[in-house]
């Protein structure tokens, strides 16, 4: 296992160990033994015809694991639940992921996959909702919507021929402005009803996309009518480019409170993904009421003591969900 | 290297404005600093430094050798470092010279000083054992493991631990030889002497983006800077070297008031660095 | 020179039949998709693991599998006397290559068709005292081996087997396993194996001085035994991490 590159001393060492042990004994009785690791055979039955899942092969008669991981079986199904790997995407899949090429109708996008994925022009909406027809105007204006670099979210709609296609057919898809980015791994990320956060009293988005890249930035209003929003958008991105002033810049920049609530969130994250713990919008909270309950300094929650708070917190958060 | 987009650009930039950056540090905070000494059994010293993401080694190796016929009452140092395509894929091959050439000449600036070597960080004189004749050539070497910026500070504190780790065999220098003969010299296999680190320097590197600078920058920083200031700071509180990077001007007063900054940045690091330093040894022996 | 004392131990202290320490660590390099340190004797190594990722290079992008790309780097201090060496020496080529080989053996390339894997091999230190660095690179295969598959693991790509590596000798008259530097260099046959051990397949199989051909297969079946307890330790190592990984993320 990963060491925690933090230089823990004796007792956070003992605190962390045990908080752990807990998690660990919490954890087997749901979960009796499935792991395995390549080469391992996997023990099935075989009167009831079998379906080879991902992560695994026939060897000589024998259900063999290609993955370390955790088997799941759904009825005849056998497969292979991999853990530390690139994002696997499914359709429907609400991602964000970064632009990395203006092609011919089309971006490509990095998420985390082992290929680039594409959104093509037409996959995206006009604002008032109509497809959107690919003019040669539509093309030529392409980098107005999205050029290199930017961060976007969108949704995975299949595979197609190319390789992986994306859409973002609706006003809460689309170019993220201001915030930070953070990769963790992707099996960190459960598939949820909710991927999009509107955290209301701390005025910020949090997006986390199934591929492990999850946004924290200051909140954007999602207008229906979102024309006026675009044309602002562009109007900001124009005075950013040219940044006519310094002075000017500087007004523009993310409140004090704002920022030290992106801060907190993102540092959040960050301790929870060193600490391999599953995250989701109640745990990130809970991390983040913790902190400021406790009076950690934000760039604090990167270190060690916090980090053991937050495990002895989980190990108690996760006793209390089984005991209901 | 970094590809940003225009919103965290300037997310970024407006954090270091207004003093929190993007994980809460302020403009001066640094990042944790991990230190472990005695990594690599074959060499005479050795230390391996992480700070956040970004993880160095460094080497000692010293070797018998001659002085050079302008400077008989001085060792040699030499210094190199390279980039471990595990950092990076953009690393393989040559990928990483250009920046491994950065970082050896930079802190060459920054330990060793001028040609004459007088003024070095590394006390010189020290490594003579027969003037004129025979000195310890100390070879250092870097490796950056995985990069996540701020390379030149981390191979520095590295290579300051690496030295306070390394031990120099006493050398018995059989009497006798006189005129141009090389004296035969017997070294100890047990005996070994402690480099005298206490002058050895630290490096602070001050990035400046925007109207402020900030210390020990994520490599996302870094990719926002108009230009960086790398000065090296003994215990004393003397300057050993400066070198400045990034093509955008600076104004002279901005770099005497970033100056006199590293200097209390460098009292910081240079206690944090001695008690890791005194705790990794600690832990060393006790292992 | 005697290799084997009478009272059948080496010069190091082991017994003819006995490994260096092994260890064998997850997760060191934390941008990588995978990374992994291997630790036989005094040979510590670092393999980091990216991709599955798109080719950069579009023309050697390949419509039916994986393209799997390995490089091989020593550290200026990996060696005992230093020396500057160029990067992509022969030498380095050569190890490259056969741990490329190795490894594309056991990947399931044909899963992951017009992508591009990366394997970084770099040798923080080789067991060889004094030595030329010539020597002590070939002594490092089997770590190189052992430390990418690990590494490959981590990062979750597909493989049919665990391919794990070691190298047996022979000297005065006895077979011994994983030669250190010493006894590496005293002029013995040197095999170095790597086996698939679920599917009991041999992958990479260098030997190098004359051996009759009976005493050969001794050598070998010690050097297949050596692989094995390798494949053990290294399953137990992915086993726990697995598991690790698993608990901690809860449910």
């Amino acid at each position: 296992m990963k060491d925690l590159q933090l230089s823990l001393n004796q007792t956070q060492k003992v605190r962390l160990q045990r908080a752990l042990e807990k998690l660990e004994s919490l954890a087997s009785r749901a979960n009796s033994n499935a792991s395995v690791t390549v080469a391992d055979s996997i023990p099935v039955n075989y009167e009831d015809g079998l379906l080879k899942g991902h992560g695994t092969s026939e060897v000589n008669g024998e259900v063999v694991a290609t993955v370390c991981g955790v088997v799941e079986r759904v009825n005849k199904l056998v497969y292979v639940r991999s853990l530390r790997a690139r994002y696997k995407p499914e359709v429907g899949d609400i991602i964000v992921g970064r632009v990395i090429e203006v092609a011919p109708k089309r971006w490509r996008v990095e998420i985390n996959y082992s290929h680039d994925a594409v959104l093509m022009l037409s996959s995206m909406n006009l604002p008032d909702g109509i497809q959107r027809r690919r003019t040669a105007l539509d093309e030529l204006n392409m980098r107005s919507i999205f050029e290199e670099n930017d961060v976007i979210c969108a949704e995975v709609r299949g595979f197609q021929h190319d390789g992986l296609h994306l859409q973002a057919r609706s006003q809460k898809y689309g170019k993220l402005g201001r915030g930070q980015l953070l990769t963790v791994p992707s099996y960190l990320v459960k598939r949820r009803k909710q991927h999009f956060h509107h955290l209301e009293n701390y005025g910020i988005d949090l997006i986390l996309g199934c591929n492990g890249f999850i946004w924290v930035g200051e909140h954007v209003e999602v207008t229906d009518d979102m024309l006026v929003d675009h044309k602002s958008q562009q109007h900001d991105t124009k005075a950013d480019k040219n940044s006519i002033s310094p002075e000017d810049q500087e007004k523009n920049y993310t409140t004090q409170q704002t920022r030290e609530n992106i801060c907190r969130t993102a540092n959040a994250i960050r301790a929870l993904s060193t600490l391999g713990f599953s995250i989701t919008v109640e745990v990130i909270m809970e991390t983040v009421d913790l902190s400021s309950s406790i009076n950690v300094a934000i760039h604090e929650m990167l270190g060690a003591e916090f980090c053991v708070l937050v495990a002895e917190k989980e190990a108690v958060r996760r006793s209390m969900t089984k005991k209901k | 290297m970094v590809g940003l987009s225009i919103g965290e650009k300037h997310f970024i930039q407006g954090g270091i404005a207004q003093d929190i950056r993007s994980d809460g540090r302020k403009r001066l905070t640094p990042r944790p600093i991990n230190v472990k000494t005695g990594v690599i059994s074959q060499a005479n010293g050795s230390a391996r430094v992480r700070m956040g993401a970004t993880d160095v080694i460094a080497s000692v190796k010293a070797e018998l050798g001659r002085p050079t016929a302008l400077q008989p009452d001085k060792g040699k140092v030499f210094i190199n470092v390279d980039c471990s395509p595990t950092a990076a894929p953009m690393f393989e091959g040559r990928g990483g010279e250009e920046l491994s050439a950065e970082l050896s000449v930079a802190l060459r600036h920054c330990l060793l000083g001028g040609k004459s070597g007088s003024g070095a960080g590394i006390e010189l004189s020290s490594l003579v054992v027969v003037e004129g004749k025979i000195c310890w050539d100390l070879y250092i070497d870097g490796l950056v493991v995985s990069s996540d910026g701020n390379l030149l500070d981390a191979l520095g504190a590295a290579i300051k631990a690496a030295l306070s780790n390394t031990g120099i065999p006493r050398v018995n220098v059989a009497a006798g030889a006189s005129g141009d003969e090389q004296p035969e010299v017997d070294v100890s296999d047990e005996e070994f002497l402690q480099f005298d680190t206490s002058k050895v320097p630290v490096i602070v590197t001050l990035t400046k983006v925007g109207k402020h600078y900030i210390v020990d920058a994520t490599s996302e920083e870094e990719s926002q800077m108009s230009s960086a200031v790398s000065i090296s700071v003994n215990r004393q509180g003397h300057i050993c070297g400066l070198t400045k990077r990034g093509g955008a001007g600076l104004d002279p007063s901005i770099i005497l008031d970033m100056v006199s900054v590293a200097k209390t940045v460098s009292e910081q690091l240079i206690n944090t660095l001695d008690s890791q330093i005194a705790a990794a040894e600690a832990g060393e022996d006790e292992s | 020179m005697e290799y084997v004392s009478p009272e059948g131990l080496r010069l190091d202290g082991r017994r003819p039949m006995e490994m260096r320490q092994i260890r064998g660590e997850i997760g060191v390099v934390d941008k990588a998709d995978g990374s992994a340190v291997f630790e036989m004797g005094n040979t510590k190594v670092i393999a980091a693991v990216y991709g599955p990722r798109e080719v950069p290079n579009r023309s050697q992008q390949m419509n039916d599998r994986a393209l799997v790309r390995c490089e091989y780097t020593m550290a200026n201090f990996s060696t005992g006397d230093r020396m500057r060496k160029p990067k992509g020496d022969r030498r380095s080529t050569e190890i490259s290559l056969v741990i490329r080989q190795t490894m594309e053996a056991c990947i399931m390339t044909h899963l992951m068709p017009r992508t591009q894997i990366d394997i970084f091999v770099q040798v923080l230190q080789a067991d060889g005292g004094k030595s030329r660095c010539l020597i002590a690179a070939i002594g490092t295969r089997s770590a190189c081996i052992n430390a990418a598959t690990l590494a490959l693991s981590d990062a979750g790509i597909p493989m049919r087997d665990l391919v794990t590596s070691c190298s047996a000798g022979y000297l005065n008259s006895t077979p011994l396993l994983d030669l250190n530097y010493v006894e590496d260099s005293a002029g013995g046959a040197d095999v170095t194996l790597g086996i698939m051990p679920k599917l009991d397949k041999v992958t990479l199989l260098q030997m190098d001085a004359k051996l009759p051909l009976d005493i050969f297969e001794n050598v070998m079946q010690l050097a297949i035994e050596g692989c094995k307890a390798v494949a053990t330790y290294i399953r137990q190592v992915l086993l726990e991490n697995t598991k690790q990984l698993e608990y901690r993320r809860g449910t």
